[in-house]
């Protein structure tokens, strides 16, 4: 259970007293009913989590993003959602709510988001032009618009478009009985739906103070760990896929779908849906089930060895990855991001480590200075290594026992739950007020904080690396758009 | 480089022969419920509150009727259901060309429910044009795998086309969101005729879970849908079945089976 600190502070403070803090932005957000509205941080510093809030008197307030950027998002979708305008923020233009296309790069105010950090710089000369690719783009992708200004090769500035999808995914986790809200939770990203399920549980199990069993916790941990092996994989096949590697891209497409089907047989949906429960998990895995699996990923782990061993000693492979979406660590810090796009930018960061839940103990957090596209696949390469290992861990030590504690009534009011997704830390902040449904809920994917730094890894690069950038990241537009 | 070819060529086939064997889905494979018809249940009202997207319903007499086209297969109907009416589908094969098709209640008509035909206009080879208006996101990695060694789609003459206009079939997948609706007209009237609409997943057949005003509840609310094929999300097979299936070239699964494995 995550145990927040609690602040308060006035609205034309909060920006300095963020600042003062320092940390790491996890979620900024408006909660409560108008007229009583109020405006809730919540940050991770080295040694504690808190919350920061304030009250919002007026319809507006000193915005946070030119001291704090890692809230430009944030404070974009709160002037979209609830009117209120964060004043002085460089770029408050439609985010989450806009109109389905878009041509032409609008550009901020001014050349700076932040200080210190540029912000698009307008471009015009012969031969400059924008290049709308999305939300229809060639070949399978999810919705999601990429403006590209480029003169022919270099590509001056690239604006991404997000919330094409989004579903009202917090609307629908507050309506619907409380007990099937988790079902709500695994369809925002529909590739993590073991991460968002346990986020989304963890809140719950935290506003009832419940303890999952020790044998729960062992499912929960192999579950979401076969969901970051072949999310990474996916990453993979993607990266091959732009290299042109056909026999590279077959064979991991090929390991990918191996651990699909495992899916399948033990939890009867081949991306784990059904799995997490708030309590624990519905599917058990009787010990025959456990010994197969075990036997199974024995055998995938020699051929993924020897496909990898392979793929890092292919030149036309590397030459394409290395020095590619450079993002430096100062960027990833500044702008929160997390999960493999941080840790190839070496922040040392990993929610399964820093907020630990469900029994995860002792694992190497993979990290990598250099923050290309190469890094973050790096990172990639050694957490299926160590996702395998804490795989075969759990399945030899699954402890005897149920799999399901009873939900207590609630015994808070409000609570925040985390989980690392194969993406990233993933958030849900709920409320509760003692009926059948919650009250509030504000979920923040990894993808949402990532996507925000898109833009920001096209310094001196070429049009022909952007899906080498963009499969590097490897982001969820359905999670972060919900 | 040497190196990948002789890996290429010395690794046994993976690609599955469906359609010409079958490939079963895994006994616990949770496709979607299943239920007799016009089934009187003790436990009606139970399974009724359990049920999420509103795919198992009760009827003017408290009977259950089950639309399987907003059914995500959570297979929580069967933990509130202890006499046995309804069962869990591991089928694959559940693609349609006549939306009825996919509910299972009393007194269904049997002209309502007859399969459309769709002509063999692409029986030899089809171009798909993908266009995803808010699916969750996994849909769209089951359609990857369809270029992949398992399933390779290109063996049937199937293939991905960047361009609407080179494009017979329209695969679209999510509940259709509000700034998607727009993209998806466009690129359904760039398309030539004869064209041919598939919904793929539960939330492009119905909506499922996901409601207004954010979306509009299913591809059908925008563009007359040809196929629907169910599933949350649609495996790799579900998916080649409803291709096959917009191409006329395999015939549709008989009406959904009641688990006592009476026909309709």
């Amino acid at each position: 259970m995550i145990v927040l600190e609690e602040r308060r502070c006035q609205s034309a403070e909060i920006a300095a007293e963020l600042e003062r803090i320092g940390g790491r932005l996890m979620l900024l957000f408006v909660r409560g009913t108008r007229p009583e509205l109020e405006l809730c941080a919540i940050v991770r510093t080295d040694e504690t989590t808190l919350t920061l809030r304030a009250s919002l008197d007026g319809a507006s307030y000193p915005a946070v993003t030119p001291r704090v950027p890692a809230a430009h998002w944030f404070e974009r979708e709160i002037h979209d959602l609830w009117e209120i305008v964060p004043e002085g923020h460089p770029r408050l233009e439609p985010l989450v709510r806009h109109g389905p296309e878009q041509t032409e790069i609008t550009l901020p105010a001014n050349g700076e988001l932040s200080a210190g950090h540029r912000g698009a710089e307008r471009l015009s000369g012969p031969g400059v032009f924008v290049f709308p690719y999305g939300p229809v783009r060639s070949g399978v992708f999810e919705a999601a618009q990429f403006l590209v200004q480029t003169g022919g090769e270099d590509v001056a500035y690239c604006a991404q478009r997000l919330f094409f999808k989004r579903r009202g995914a917090e609307r629908r986790i507050c309506e619907v009985p409380l007990e099937l809200a988790v079902l709500v939770a695994e369809r925002v990203s529909g590739t993590s739906s073991v991460a968002h399920a346990l986020a989304f549980s963890h809140a719950v199990e935290a506003l009832s103070e419940t303890e999952v069993p020790a044998r729960a916790q062992g499912i929960r941990r192999i579950v979401a760990e076969l969901e970051r092996m072949y999310n990474h994989l996916e990453a993979m096949v993607r990266e091959c896929e732009d290299a042109s590697l056909s026999v590279a891209q077959a064979q991991f497409a090929a390991l990918k779908e191996r651990l699909h089907r495992l899916a399948g047989e033990t939890v009867g949906n081949r991306f784990l849906r059904g799995a997490i429960v708030p309590g624990g998990v519905r599917i058990d895995l009787p010990s025959d089930v456990a010994g197969r699996t075990d036997e199974l990923l024995r055998g995938w782990d020699r051929d993924y060895k020897h496909v990898l061993a392979m793929l890092l000693e292919t030149d036309s492979f590397l030459d394409r990855l290395v020095s590619a979406g450079p993002l430096s660590e100062r960027d990833a810090r500044d702008f929160a991001c997390v999960g493999p796009v941080a840790r190839g930018s070496g922040v040392d960061l990993d929610t399964r480590r820093d907020l630990p839940y469900d029994g995860y103990t002792e694992f190497p957090v993979a990290h990598h200075a250099d923050g290309d596209a190469m890094a973050r696949m790096e990172v990639r390469f050694q957490e299926v290594d160590a996702s395998l290992a804490l795989i075969r861990e759990a399945l030899g030590s699954l402890a005897d026992g149920p799999i399901r504690e009873e939900l207590g009534a609630f015994v808070r009011r409000e609570a925040l739950g985390a989980a690392e997704s194969a993406r990233g830390e993933t958030l849900y902040w709920l409320e509760a007020d003692g009926s059948a449904t919650l009250r509030f809920c504000k979920l923040r994917a990894a993808s949402f904080v990532n996507y925000g730094i898109f833009n920001r890894l096209f310094d001196s690069q070429v049009l022909t690396d952007f899906s080498f950038i963009e499969h590097s990241l490897g982001l969820s537009p359905a999670g972060c758009d919900a | 480089m040497i190196r990948w070819f002789l890996r290429g060529v010395s690794h046994r086939r993976l690609t599955t022969r469906f359609p010409r064997s079958p490939e079963p889905a895994p006994a616990a494979f949770r496709a979607r419920a299943l239920l007799d018809p016009g089934v009187a249940s003790r436990d009606a009202e139970r399974i009724v509150e359990a049920c999420l997207p509103d795919a198992l319903t009760l009827d003017g007499r408290g009977r259950l009727r089950l639309d399987a086209g907003r059914c995500i297969g959570c297979g929580l109907c069967l933990e509130a259901c202890d006499d046995g009416s309804i069962a869990i589908d591991p089928g694959y094969e559940l693609a349609t060309t006549n939306r009825n098709r996919l509910v299972v209640a009393d007194g269904e008509r049997e002209a309502d429910i007859s399969p459309s035909t769709l002509g063999g206009a692409f029986r030899r080879s089809l171009h798909i044009r993908h266009i995803d208006t808010g699916s969750d996101g996994a849909i769209e990695q089951e359609i990857a795998a369809l270029l992949g060694p398992y399933y390779d789609m290109q063996r049937l003459g199937m293939f991905f086309t960047a361009s609407p206009r080179h494009a017979d079939v329209l695969l679209v997948t999510g509940p259709v969101t509000e700034p998607m609706e727009q993209p998806l007209r466009r690129t359904y009237e760039a398309m030539p005729e004869p064209r041919v609409v598939i919904a793929a997943g539960t939330d492009a057949c119905s909506g499922s879970i996901w409601t207004e005003p954010e979306v509009r509840g299913g591809v059908d609310r925008v563009l007359p849908v040809d196929v629907y094929i169910p599933g949350d999300p649609p495996s790799p097979i579900a998916l080649l079945h409803g291709l096959l299936l917009a191409a006329g070239r395999v015939s549709e699964a008989s009406v959904p089976r009641s688990p006592l494995g009476v026909a309709v």
